[in-house]
Order: C-alpha cells, then sequence, then structure tokens
C-alpha cells in the first residue's frame, strides 16, 4: 500500500528565500507523524503545498498514492485540513459551516445536517444561532477541526492544531485525533508544543530553513536519553547562551 | 507617535501587490483629474463673475461643498480610510493625538472638496471685482471652512458608525438619511419652481442672519461683515471641534462586537424560519457543491451589515434619484418615465457590485482557502456566488416592482417582463467583468465593518467609466427599439445581446478559473492579509 504521503525534492522559493529546499518526506499509513520546526523553517509552507493550496516550485508530491498536482481532487477528497489560519467563515452558525463544509465534500444533504449535528456536540459547540464570528480563539479552532472530520478523512493536515485551545478542549481533541489513528487514518501535525508531539506522535520529522534535519520514530530521536526538546534545540542549532541586555 | 503610525501604514501598504498599486493609481488619476476639472471650472466661472453674483452663488457653493462632504460618504457608503483603534488603543498615545491622525484621513476623504474650495479661492482672488488685496481674507476664510468641514465630518462619522453598528438601527437610519437626502430635491421637483424659489430665497436671507459657516466663509472672502463673520465661522468650527472630539472619544469606548452581538436563542423565531426557508430553497433546484454555496452566500450576505446596508441603499437609491424626474410631470421626461422601473432596477444592481460580484471573495478573507481546498471545481463557486448575487439582484427587482407599484408611475407586465430580462442580460455582462476583477484583484473585507471595506470613491468613479461599456448591447437594444420602433427588432436585438453575455460569461469564467488557479497562493495572502493602523476605504 503507498504512503499517506510520499514527497520528493520539494521545493519552494520566495524571491531569492527558499522556504522549502528540497525535502523528502514518507509519512507511513495509520501513523501519528509530527512536523515540528523553529518559527519560519518551512512547515506551514510545506503543508500548504500537501494541500495544494500553493504550487511547488519542483518536486514530486504523492499523497495516498495520487499524485499533486495532476490527481488534484482525488487527494482532496480524502484529506481533512485545519490551517494554520483560520478557514471558517464568519457570519455562518457552527452548525451551518458543517453542514457547509460536508456538502462540499460531497455528502448527501441529510447525512452533512446529521454529521454536523453529531459534531457539534462531540466538540462541546453549542447549537444556538451565534455566528462563528463571535465564537472565542478555541471555539474556533474545535469548528476547524470539526470540520476537518465531517467527510471521514484517510489522512489528517493540521497546522498548530491545539494553539488557542484549553486544557479541556486540547484533551478532547486529543482524544479525538488518537481515536481516528486507531481506525486507521493518518495525522500530519504541526506543533510548536513539543509536550503535545512527545504524548501524540509515533514518528516526528524536523525542518530547519526549509530542509529535513531528522526524519524517525520517536524513540530513535531520544535514543540517546534526551528529551525531545533537548534533541529539537540541538538539531536546529539553538543551543547558544541568552545574551544578556544590560538594560533590562 | 503620528509619524510612527503613519510610517506603520506605509509599510504596511509596501505589501500591497503591484497589480493593486497600478489599479489604485489609475483609478486615483482618474476620480482626481475629474475634480480637477470641476475646480478649473470653478475657478474660471468666478474670475469672470459679476460682484452681485458671487455674493449669490459663492455661499450657495460652499453649502453644495459642505452638503457633499459629509453627506456624499454616507451615501456612497464610503466613508474613508480610518483609524483601526483595535490595533491602536493598547498603546499610550494621548487620544488627542489619534484624533489629529483621524481628522488628517477626513481631509483625505475629502479631498476633491478642497480641491474645489482651492478653485474657488482662486477664482476669488482672480476677480476684478474683488481684486488681489483680499488673498490673505480669503485664504483664512478657505482654511477655516475646510477645518471646520474636516472636523464636523470627523465627528458626524464615530457617531454614524456608532448608530450603524447597531442591529436594528443600521437599516433604518440609512433610508431616514436617504429620505432627507431625498425631501428638497423631491420637493423642488414636484412643486411650484417658484415657490420653491422663493422659499429658497428665504432660506438663504435665514443663512445670512444665523451667520451659518458657508454663508460667514463666504463672506469673509468677499469682504462683507468681516469681523462678524470672522466670530461666527470661529463659533462653528469650536463647535465642530468639541463634536468631532466628543464624538472620537465615545467611538474609542464603543465596542461593535458587542452591539453586533447575535441574541442567544436555541429555537427560531417566525421571522427566523422564513428566512430559513429563502436560504434552504437554492437546495431544493440544484445539486450540490453548487447548493451548498449558493445557500452559504445567502446566510453569509443577509448577515453582513455592510451588505445589508448597500441592499437598502440599493432600492432606496435609485428612487431617490430617479423618482423625483418623473414625478415632475408629463412630457419634461417621458423616455425615462417609460423606463422608470427598469432604469432604477438597473441602478440597484449596479450599486450592489461592490458587495456582490466585482470583489466576490472580499468577504470570505483567509476562509476563501477552502475553495481551494476542497474537492469542488472553481468555476461552481464562482457560478454559485454569481447565482447568490442573482438572488439579491432580483430580490431588489421585487422590492422596486412594488414600491413603484404603489406610486403615480404608469407600467403594465410588459415592463416588468422587461426589466426582467434587462436586469438579467446586463447581470451576465457585469459579473463576467467581475469575476475577473474578483480574482485579479481580490481584498478582504471586513464583514463586521458597515462603512469600511467596500469600493472606495475612486474605483466607483472607475466603475463608473466600465459600466457604461458593459452596457451597451442594452443600449443598443434599445436603440434598435427607437430606430425601427419594432418590438419584434427589441427583442431579438435583446435576445442576441443575452446570447453574447452568455458566450462572454462562460469564455470570462474559464479564464477567471485559469487566473484563479494560477494566482491561488497570491489570492489567499491578498485577502488573508491584516491591514496597517489605518484602515483604508
Amino acid at each position: 500500500m503507498a504512503p499517506a504521503i510520499l514527497v520528493r525534492e520539494l521545493r519552494k522559493s520566495y524571491g531569492s528565500k527558499a522556504a522549502v529546499d528540497g525535502v523528502d518526506l514518507e509519512v507511513p499509513r495509520g501513523s501519528f507523524f509530527g512536523f515540528l520546526g523553529p518559527n519560519g523553517a518551512g512547515k506551514s509552507t510545506t503543508i500548504r503545498m500537501l494541500t495544494g493550496l500553493i504550487p511547488a516550485d519542483s518536486g514530486a508530491i504523492e499523497i495516498l498514492g495520487f499524485r499533486m498536482p495532476e490527481q488534484e481532487l482525488d487527494i482532496k477528497q480524502r484529506i481533512g485540513l485545519v490551517p494554520d489560519e483560520s478557514l471558517l467563515f464568519d457570519r455562518l452558525t457552527g452548525a451551518e459551516f458543517l453542514e457547509f463544509v460536508g456538502r462540499m465534500y460531497g455528502l448527501r444533504r441529510p447525512t452533512a445536517r446529521e454529521r454536523a449535528r453529531g459534531l457539534l456536540d462531540l466538540f462541546q459547540l453549542q447549537a444556538d444561532r451565534k455566528i462563528i464570528g463571535e465564537y472565542s480563539k478555541g471555539m474556533r479552532k474545535r469548528v476547524a477541526m470539526a470540520a476537518s472530520l465531517i467527510h471521514h478523512p484517510d489522512l489528517f493536515l493540521m497546522d498548530e492544531p491545539f494553539e488557542g485551545v484549553d486544557a479541556v478542549g486540547a484533551r478532547l481533541m486529543k482524544e479525538i485525533l488518537i481515536d481516528q489513528v486507531r481506525h486507521g487514518a493518518t495525522i500530519f501535525l504541526t506543533s510548536h508544543v513539543l509536550e503535545v508531539v512527545e504524548r501524540l506522535c509515533d514518528r516526528v520529522a524536523i525542518i530547519n530553513n526549509g530542509r529535513i534535519v531528522t526524519n524517525g520514530t520517536l524513540a530513535d530521536l531520544r535514543s540517546g536519553g534526551e528529551s525531545l526538546e533537548d534533541a529539537f534545540v540541538r538539531l536546529v542549532g539553538a543551543e547558544r547562551q541568552m545574551e544578556r541586555l544590560d538594560w533590562l | 507617535m503620528i509619524a510612527a503610525i503613519l510610517r506603520a501604514q506605509f509599510l504596511s501598504m509596501r505589501m500591497t501587490g503591484r497589480r493593486g498599486a497600478l489599479f489604485s493609481f489609475i483609478t486615483g488619476i482618474v476620480w482626481y483629474s475629474i475634480w480637477t476639472a470641476v475646480a478649473c471650472a470653478v475657478w474660471f466661472a468666478l474670475a469672470g463673475a459679476e460682484a452681485t453674483t458671487l455674493g449669490t452663488w459663492v455661499p450657495r457653493g460652499l453649502l453644495g461643498i459642505c452638503v457633499y462632504w459629509q453627506a456624499m460618504p454616507i451615501l456612497s457608503a464610503s466613508m474613508g480610510s480610518s483609524l483601526d483603534m483595535r490595533k491602536l488603543v493598547v498603546y499610550p498615545v494621548p487620544h488627542g493625538r489619534l484624533f489629529l491622525v483621524e481628522a488628517l484621513l477626513r481631509f483625505t476623504t475629502g479631498l476633491e472638496m478642497v480641491m474645489v474650495v482651492a478653485g474657488g479661492a482662486l477664482g476669488v482672488l482672480s476677480n476684478r471685482a474683488i481684486g488681489g488685496a483680499a488673498g490673505p481674507r480669503t485664504v483664512a476664510a478657505a482654511a477655516l471652512f475646510i477645518l471646520f468641514n474636516v472636523l464636523l465630518a470627523s465627528g458626524s462619522r464615530s457617531l454614524l458608525l456608532r448608530l450603524l453598528s447597531r442591529r436594528t438601527v443600521r437599516e433604518l437610519l440609512v433610508f431616514f438619511l436617504l429620505l432627507l437626502w431625498m425631501a428638497p430635491r423631491f420637493l423642488f421637483m414636484t412643486g411650484n419652481l417658484r415657490a420653491t424659489a422663493n422659499r429658497l430665497r428665504g432660506f438663504d436671507s435665514a443663512a445670512h442672519i444665523a451667520a451659518l459657516p458657508w454663508t460667514a466663509a463666504a463672506d469673509i472672502a468677499l469682504g462683507h461683515t468681516t469681523l462678524v463673520a470672522l466670530l461666527s465661522i470661529g463659533f462653528w468650527t469650536l463647535l465642530a471641534a468639541w463634536f468631532g472630539r466628543a464624538q472620537f472619544e465615545r467611538g474609542l469606548r464603543f465596542d461593535a462586537v458587542a452591539a453586533q452581538a447575535t441574541p442567544l436563542s436555541t429555537g427560531l423565531t417566525r421571522v427566523q424560519s422564513l428566512a430559513e426557508t429563502f436560504y434552504r430553497f437554492p437546495g431544493a433546484i440544484l445539486p450540490d457543491p453548487l447548493a451548498a454555496i449558493v445557500e452559504k452566500e445567502l446566510r453569509s450576505l443577509a448577515r453582513t451589515p455592510r451588505y445589508r446596508m448597500i441592499f437598502v441603499m440599493g432600492f432606496s437609491f435609485g428612487l431617490m434619484l430617479w423618482l423625483p424626474m418623473v414625478l415632475r410631470g408629463p412630457g419634461s421626461h417621458g423616455t425615462l418615465s417609460h423606463h422608470f422601473l427598469t432604469v432604477i432596477c438597473v441602478y440597484a444592481l449596479t450599486l450592489l457590485g461592490q458587495v456582490s460580484y466585482w470583489n466576490c471573495f472580499g468577504f470570505d478573507r483567509s476562509a476563501v482557502q477552502i475553495y481551494f481546498a476542497a474537492p469542488a471545481r472553481l468555476n461552481l463557486t464562482l457560478a454559485g456566488k454569481n447565482l447568490a448575487a442573482l438572488v439579491f439582484i432580483y430580490l431588489e427587482v421585487g422590492i422596486l416592482v412594488g414600491i413603484t407599484s404603489a406610486l403615480p408611475v404608469s407600467f403594465g407586465y410588459g415592463q416588468v417582463v422587461e426589466t426582467l430580462v434587462v436586469v438579467g442580460i446586463c447581470s451576465l455582462y457585469m459579473m463576467a467583468l467581475g469575476n475577473i476583477c474578483s480574482v485579479q484583484y481580490p481584498r478582504g473585507l471586513n464583514p463586521s465593518q458597515v462603512a469600511q471595506g467596500g469600493a472606495s470613491g475612486r474605483f466607483q468613479a472607475l466603475v463608473i467609466l466600465l459600466y457604461p461599456l458593459s452596457l451597451i448591447p442594452i443600449f443598443l437594444a434599445y436603440l434598435a427599439r427607437y430606430a425601427f420602433n419594432s418590438e419584434v427588432v427589441f427583442s431579438l436585438v435583446l435576445a442576441f445581446a443575452g446570447v453574447i453575455g452568455g458566450v462572454l460569461y462562460w469564455i470570462a469564467m474559464e479564464s477567471a478559473v485559469e487566473t484563479a488557479i494560477k494566482r491561488r497562493e497570491r489570492i489567499i495572502q491578498d485577502l488573508s492579509t491584516g491591514e496597517g493602523p489605518v484602515a483604508s476605504e
């Protein structure tokens, strides 16, 4: 069976700056994959290329055995996306938005409506007439994740899914994701919260300056007895003493 | 601090794409060229006028400028750039300085009127009856009058924005303002001309006695009762400064989000049930995902404060402009009277353009990603958005037919059908152009902001130049009807225009989709990017 994600020599530049510089990546099906890197390392750009939101300058992308961009629609049909920027329509209620997303993914209307109601309950979102524009940041993340689940995708691409979510919401979301992996889905997520990655992911890749600096199981990465944080800091070359400012 | 704000704004604007900058530059050139011509005309007219003519027309002209300066931003729903207080209020900047920047922005919003005042001042100075010696006096009068207008505009803008942010007040207020604007024109056009003129003369005398700002400014410029006039305009300017500052302070403490918040309720009221039926209707006749997109658009737009306001303006503004001409009497505007319904409906179509089809992804902002991420073809997205716009356009037409049937304007079923067809064909051409504009010049709009985010005055000026192009086929159909005096020829040309419009729409759609796929990264970026400390028009 083809891997969930297979990327070869992926490149993307903005002017003279290479945001993604020859990335090779293989994510096995059924894995919980953490994609880490410091700010500006190229994580979001990679996810955006995987989802077809931006074109790659060069390289090959294969998702669930389908080639991007040739089989773009087949890929989109099978992935659930939680982007860094909100993809929510502010003037719809949570229920209306979830139903809309379901229908965009080809679900029949009664099915979309029923799943929307179920997801609202699952994510503990109120089923009132409140529009998304009035939601808190955590609620927005929850409804975005609910939307990514509605068509029951095989692969989830998530950019900072826990950002701004409270402890209760984060726990709920984690349980749902673990359950999805248990049922055969693949999860590819970026997060700056290394504790979350450490608890959830079985495989990790670290990107720095647009290049993959390590890729393997979490156990391999911590084989020297290092914590994930120590390994991360070492691999991205950020081990320097904090300079003190006289005036601070 | 002001320099820091302006620099931050400059740096924010630097990130705008070259296409957008070029587009703004061209529309700016067109808009200000028109007003330069007006200012020059005023200059030459006043330079050659007699003293008595100046005494009569300068105060009236200044009154007109004042009305335009204060009312036009409201009527065009484009209140100009303003400070984005959410971003600035956290810093320890004295409110007085923020107000100064806000006043400067009001100056830029009324720049065309500054040009006309400058033209008028040059005209007065060039006039032999007044003489060059009146230079300092005239310049002082012009400066004080501009200052008065800037401060008054600042205050009225803050006040109106707060009022327009309230859910139940917004549409009523727009309607009331339009009626207020319409009333004098209506009276003038329908009543006895001489009686109206006499009443206006009486108003002129009263204006002199009360020493209103435009009269005072005119008196100073022309050398009449200078001291009284100076005291008067000084008083008015101080009053405007107090009003502007007080309203600005209240605006700083105003929570627009709370004012627009949805009342908590789980059940549906009767009105909400009706609305729900309206939203669900496309689903009954269209397949998904097209139906889902149309339904989403209907729901979103109906809840967007700015869209609702423009919708109200769509059917009231046309009536305001054209009805007085029709009611003036038979014979005076026979052709207009005959085509009244069609004219006001096409006018409504053009007004809705700025929030419907010229920038159809504007209100989606960063959520536009979903159209590129979901497994639905982009032409369905554009078609869905166009269909939703068409639903609102025909809703406008329905309202206008209802209102017109209650007015003493005669029209039959034939004209209703003609209007429906003409509006449909015009929509084809405008949406064809609109789809291309939407992917070439996308711009994020804040759906919660009532007055910010639509087309600016300059954009509207360009659109006014573009509209005749898209209306040419319809114009040719009417020309054919006039030339051949035949309904059959008219219908044939109209049908031909419809076919050509359909082909054009299809070609434009293909082109727009191709462009959107190529530019998807830029489109998402343009629609997701926040603005600087100054929220532009």
